[in-house]
């Protein structure tokens, strides 16, 4: 009997565990795309925010230079990002920058230690384009949607 | 990624603008990264060799069942900011050469002007990138597959041009259109099957032009290139045949290898939306020479599963010219003659019979990244040769059954860093 007990308690703190889980990433922040509040720019779709990111273009909708800036190799943000805007796991995105990188046609976005340099950069730079959690977002940036 | 050597951060720090500099994104003025590969191929066919490019001198079969000199290389690359505008780009790979030894070669090293976002120029040896993958072709890791297919990419096996190239992005709405144009030269050489001799290839005028438009997932290549090819081990052959008067100077100047206009035609497209891929690629090489007229092609899908993407790959090479000449007709010319013409017969019908690559290839595989920077992929393929084709093998041992079918196993380490 007890030992019946203490399997259906596991079991119980299991699927708690569980749905504490499911609730914790669903309560999770999400990343966006933030240009600083001095930028003309107001909205972008997932897929230019992507383009730009992925040196597919140079410039913003409106013709102003657009210059990228990510976050460090292996931030868990950063993959977060990437997943959202172009659907790619970081080892595709990657893979995709070693293409890039190994024939000399590019490079790979400008890189800043976490989130709180990459907002007060962005914020202070006209024509950058980061990312930063929702949480995170004041009035030195804007959210590009 | 790219390693940081010497950062302008670091110089900065001795400067007065230090506090300033810190807040920058790291800005580097000389990168070094590098990437590699270690791969085993297994063979079944011991008679003759399989190699993944026309200048490997060895590979797995008849040399080694399992053969590590197929797919095995490290590359490094240095580049270098040394302005806003200015860059270089030196890469150097070992991998095996024509000569079965593995001493490093420069790949690309490159000076480039950047004179707007959309516009450069570069100076130097550069990638001739001919097919999708064609200028990452050894970086393992940026590609599905084990290997690009040779189906098609043995096509062209000339990767680089040493001269000049322009590139311009036009942006279009959502969509961007990428025109590079080169001319340059290159030069290459090959091994002889069965023997240390090395035939070397000059191309000269080299011309192309790639044409990439992307829209979100989708990208579409156009590429046309010609050059000015001269294999000059073919020389003594063909002269002999221009001693044999009209006949044999017509045979000469429909075959010679010696500034023959060699032209290729491309087109590509991948299609990339996440988790699958799908690829296609076509093209055809007209050498109007002893070499051959191909055309090749494939068809690749797969789709990412986590940390695992199975894919397969469907290709074939065509040989569009024929594997056989009459040659000289015997039978106009004197009989101290006809020894030495059938010879020479002989010797246009052994090098038009190697110009038959004709195969075709079913592949399945995965690759499976397994830490950040590596993945490990297990390749199988099943090739079947074409009737009278000795298919893209080398090396081929007297009893090689013409027209056979071959069976590969492949596993490989990619690495980037």
């Amino acid at each position: 009997m007890r030992l019946h007990l203490t399997r259906r308690t596991q079991i119980a703190s299991q699927l708690l565990g569980l749905a504490l889980g499911l609730c914790g990433s669903g309560a999770r922040a999400d990343v966006v795309a933030v240009v600083s509040s001095k930028s003309a720019i107001t909205t972008l779709s997932a897929n230019q925010v992507a383009d730009i990111f992925l040196g597919r273009m140079s410039r913003f909708p409106n013709g102003a230079l657009a210059v990228p800036i990510d976050l460090n190799d292996g931030s868990v943000e950063r993959d977060r990002f990437y997943a959202k805007i172009a659907g790619k796991s970081p080892a595709q995105i990657k893979s995709y920058w070693s293409k890039i990188i190994f024939t000399g046609r590019g490079q790979p976005p400008k890189t800043v230690h976490d989130d709180f340099d990459m907002k007060k950069y962005i914020a202070a730079n006209v024509g950058t384009i980061g990312y930063i959690e929702e949480s995170m977002v004041d009035a030195s940036v804007r959210v590009l949607n | 990624m790219l390693r940081t050597l010497i950062s302008c951060g670091l110089i900065a720090t001795m400067s007065p603008t230090a506090a300033v500099a810190a807040d920058d994104p790291a800005s580097s003025m000389f990168s070094i990264g590098g990437f590699g590969t270690f791969g085993m191929v297994h063979s079944n066919q011991n008679k003759a060799d399989y190699t993944s490019a026309p200048d490997q001198a060895v590979g797995a079969g008849y040399t080694n069942s399992w053969s590590a000199a197929v797919d095995s290389l490290f590359g490094v690359q240095l580049s270098a900011n040394l302005t806003p505008k200015f860059s270089a780009v030196l890469q150097v790979i070992a991998q095996q050469n024509y000569d079965d030894r593995y001493w490093p070669h420069v790949e690309w090293a490159n000076l480039k002007y950047q004179a707007t976002p959309d516009f450069s120029m570069r100076i130097g040896r550069t990638a001739l990138g001919v097919f999708l993958v064609t200028d990452s072709l050894k970086v393992g890791y940026a590609n599905p597959w084990v290997r690009p297919p040779i189906e098609l990419y043995n096509l062209v096996s000339i990767t680089s041009n040493d001269g000049i190239d322009a590139s311009y992005r036009l942006a279009l709405g959502d969509a961007s259109n990428t025109l590079q144009v080169a001319v340059g030269r290159a030069e290459y050489e090959y091994p002889t099957p069965n023997s240390t001799a090395v035939v070397t290839a000059r191309s000269k005028d080299q011309f192309s032009f790639v044409n990439s438009f992307e829209r979100g997932f989708v990208t579409v290549r156009t590429s046309y290139g010609q050059a000015r090819v001269s294999v000059a081990a073919y020389d003594p052959l063909f002269d002999a045949f221009r001693q044999f008067g009209p006949q044999g100077v017509g045979i000469a100047d429909k075959y010679d290898a010696d500034d023959r206009m060699v032209r290729f035609f491309g087109l590509g497209a991948g299609f990339e939306p996440g988790r699958w891929f799908a690829m296609a690629e076509w093209g055809r090489v007209n050498a109007h020479s002893v070499l051959g007229n191909k055309t090749g092609w494939y068809l690749s899908s797969g789709y990412r599963l986590g940390d695992v993407t199975p894919y397969g790959i469907y290709a074939r090479t065509r040989t569009d010219t024929s594997g056989s000449d009459p040659g000289l007709s015997l039978v106009d010319l004197p009989s101290y003659l006809a020894a030495p013409a059938q010879a020479l017969n002989d010797g246009l019908n052994a090098s038009l019979a190697t110009s038959i690559t004709t195969q075709r290839t079913m592949s399945v595989g995965a690759r499976w990244d397994v830490v950040r920077n590596v993945d490990i992929k297990l390749q199988f393929d099943h090739t079947s040769l074409g009737a009278d084709s000795r298919g893209w093998l080398t090396n081929l041992q007297p009893g090689f059954p013409v027209g056979t079918s071959v069976d590969l196993t492949t596993a490989t380490i990619d690495f980037v860093f």
